[in-house]
């Protein structure tokens, strides 16, 4: 593969390793390398391990062409499933996150099993999940925090090798199982030949049913293991956990180069774009700016990624078109 | 035979089956709680409620119609409210004035969507997400800044009028209107008559229905399918315009709050009614007898003292077995035509 080809299909993603570099750079000189400490190094990379992650659940679906609107609820529910189990049932930790764990893997394959019954858009399906989830979530906390888990878990959450905790390590592990699954297995290949064209899928011998079955399942399982760092990373398991994901959910893989009509997945991109939104929200930290200016930011970058991708999507189509005309 | 196929087919119309659910649930909650009558804490609230929700359902109605899901409802009425609050508290508008600032922010928000949509040529349900995103920042930024409260408290002459005043204060001959009626349920008829009237009687209502229903087709009978697609999203946006404002009049302040919990009732409303998500098929007065029917079970549960997480379950319960109904509706259907010919 010659430089100028890689460069065309590699584009959004080398663009968003400069600016995350180049962005890195700015705040720690602007912040005289207070960033470059070990503890607040370790509190950038602390909390990029849950976007990471819930990027992925998002990514997978969209990979099929639909949306997971329920990606922060099954995680608020999932992680208060595991809270409540450990510190008012006395489970063991294994089986206070294995039951956690399982809790969204079912919840993501009842919304695909929903969506494949029902013929309808994903999007509706998991509104009305979403909403019968925070009716869970709430019932599982109510107004509590619960935080009489073993300590022996936030513990973990706080181990670190050098400045790079083990539960980023986690979900960068778990985004290049993800990488080999789409590239390397034939399920996962099928799966995003459903969302690059479903008739054409079907017509091969692909049923989309199942793509569609297993793409919303593996969303429950990355929510899954989203809600374990979360339990492991924070002191407690409050009815907030998950009401903030959905803007991040969707951020990650858009601006990392997802398309949203179906058919790409990219987990590095992905990995990337959630980095550089750590560093906005390190950024509005740094200056005192107001939280809201983050999301308008993030949301507005989305909007412009989408509308841009498509444009060039066409124009690209317009140059072969002309190409082959002129041959 | 004949007065049972007219019984069916009375039967088989959504509206009617509607309103005898929503009639029997309202008779049930009442004798099991007699508080559920009460006309000052219950029924001029929820049909205050139910005025703004059936807009908003309106709003995703327009949407919908030509196949399109508008995300951003909320988020628009938020940005319409905050519009109509600043023009009272800096520019000392009149209150008319002002809803009408608060309906052009919500016109031109939806125009642009709608010029996105088309350009981008992007699905409505993704440009409309990524609107309420960049929306949401904005609307909490620009409260934080310019309002010390993170509200516009102003109130113009004739604001508690609408929020608090019902029919029981007209009276013609000495036979005064009911006490729970609200005054906020005439902007909601207007909105019904004029949005019923488009999609019923007018050319455009048509032309909009059938780019909802065939856009290939739409465009080969020569209408200007894009245009199309930008009038339904500027009607959308004026509807979720008015919501906001009409909510900020209840609530008697705008704050960044307004539209949050709008999403899922904008759905509840038309799905039930009978409005089709693909697009082509339209309830005007479904929507509202939907948005009532989720109000009273809403209200009907909480009377009796149950509280919100119920709630929601059963909301999100009510809308997945609306939307699997029609689809099991419409399998019968076609196994029945199969087995006719």
């Amino acid at each position: 593969m010659n430089l100028k080809s890689f460069l065309r299909h590699r584009m959004t993603e080398a663009s968003l390793t400069l600016i995350f570099i180049l962005g890195f750079l700015a705040l720690v000189a602007t912040s005289q390398g207070v960033l470059l400490s070990e503890e607040s190094l370790q509190s950038f990379f602390t909390y990029l391990a849950i976007p990471i992650l819930i990027g992925m659940a998002q990514m997978v679906v969209l990979a099929v062409g639909q949306m997971n609107l329920a990606v922060g609820a099954m995680g608020g529910v999932s992680s208060a499933v595991m809270a409540v189990l450990m510190a008012d049932h006395k489970f063991p930790i294994w089986a206070g996150l294995l039951v956690g764990f399982l809790s969204a893997l079912a919840m993501g394959a009842i919304n695909g099993a929903l969506v494949v019954v029902t013929q309808l858009n994903g999007f509706i399906i998991t509104l009305g999940t979403m909403t019968i989830l925070l009716g869970f979530q709430y019932r599982l906390v109510r107004t509590f925090t619960i935080d009489q888990y073993p300590t022996s878990l936030s513990d973990f959450g706080t181990k670190s090798i050098g400045p790079v905790p083990y539960i980023l390590l986690i979900s960068l592990a778990v985004s290049v199982l993800l990488s080999l699954y789409f590239t390397r297995t034939g399920s996962g290949r099928r799966v995003l030949a459903t969302g690059g064209n479903p008739l054409a899928a079907r017509l091969s011998g692909i049923s989309n049913a199942r793509s569609v079955f297993i793409a919303h399942t593996l969303s429950g399982a990355l929510v899954g293991a989203a809600s374990i760092i979360t339990i492991a990373s924070l002191s407690g398991i409050n009815r907030s956990i998950g009401g903030d994901w959905m803007l991040s959910s969707f951020a990650a893989p858009i601006i990392g180069g997802v398309l949203m009509a179906g058919g790409t997945i990219a987990v590095y991109g992905t990995v990337i774009a959630a980095g550089v939104i750590r560093l906005v929200d390190i950024a509005r930290a740094q200056y005192s700016l107001d939280p809201s200016i983050v999301s308008f930011t993030v949301g507005v970058v989305v909007l412009s990624t989408v509308a841009l991708s498509e444009w060039r999507r066409r124009g690209s189509e317009r140059q072969h078109v002309g190409r082959k005309v002129s041959a | 035979m004949k007065l049972t196929r007219k019984i069916t087919s009375i039967l088989s119309d959504q509206r009617v089956v509607l309103s005898i659910i929503t009639l029997a649930l309202f008779l049930f909650f009442g004798l099991k709680n007699k508080a559920f009558f009460s006309a000052d804490f219950v029924l001029f609230p929820l049909l205050r409620d139910a005025a703004t929700i059936t807009v908003v359902g309106l709003a995703q109605l327009c949407a919908l119609s030509i196949g399109h899901l508008n995300l951003a409802v909320g988020r628009m009425a938020a940005v319409s409210a905050m519009a109509t609050g600043y023009s009272y508290q800096y520019l000392g508008f009149s209150l008319p004035l002002g809803v009408l600032v608060g309906l052009i922010t919500g016109a031109l928000l939806g125009a642009l969507t709608g010029w996105i949509v088309v350009k981008s040529q992007v699905n409505a349900f993704i440009v409309t997400l990524a609107m309420d995103f960049a929306l949401l920042g904005f609307v909490t930024f620009i409260y934080v800044t310019f309002t010390p409260a993170a509200a516009f408290t102003t109130k113009p002459a004739g604001m508690d009028f609408w929020r608090n005043t019902s029919l029981a204060q007209y009276c013609i001959a000495g036979v005064c209107g009911p006490k729970i009626f609200p005054m906020m349920i005439f902007p909601m008829i207007v909105a019904l008559l004029l949005v019923g009237f488009m999609y019923g009687k007018t050319r455009l209502g048509r032309e909009l229905l059938l780019t909802g229903s065939n856009l290939r087709a739409a465009k080969l009978s020569g209408i200007p399918v894009d245009r199309r697609v930008i009038t339904a999203h500027i009607f959308s946006g004026t509807l979720a315009g008015l919501a906001g404002v009409m909510l900020g009049f209840t609530n008697g302040s705008f704050s960044a709050a307004i539209g949050s919990e709008f999403m899922l009732p904008s759905f509840l409303g038309p799905v039930l009614g009978g409005t089709l998500l693909t697009g082509g098929s339209v309830a005007v007065f479904g929507t509202m007898m939907g948005t009532l029917l989720t109000l009273v079970i809403r209200q009907g549960l909480s009377v009796q003292g149950i509280g919100l997480e119920t709630l929601n379950i059963a909301l999100g319960l009510v809308l997945l077995l609306a939307l699997s109904l029609g689809q099991i509706q419409k399998m019968f259907t076609s196994i029945r035509s199969r087995g006719r010919t």
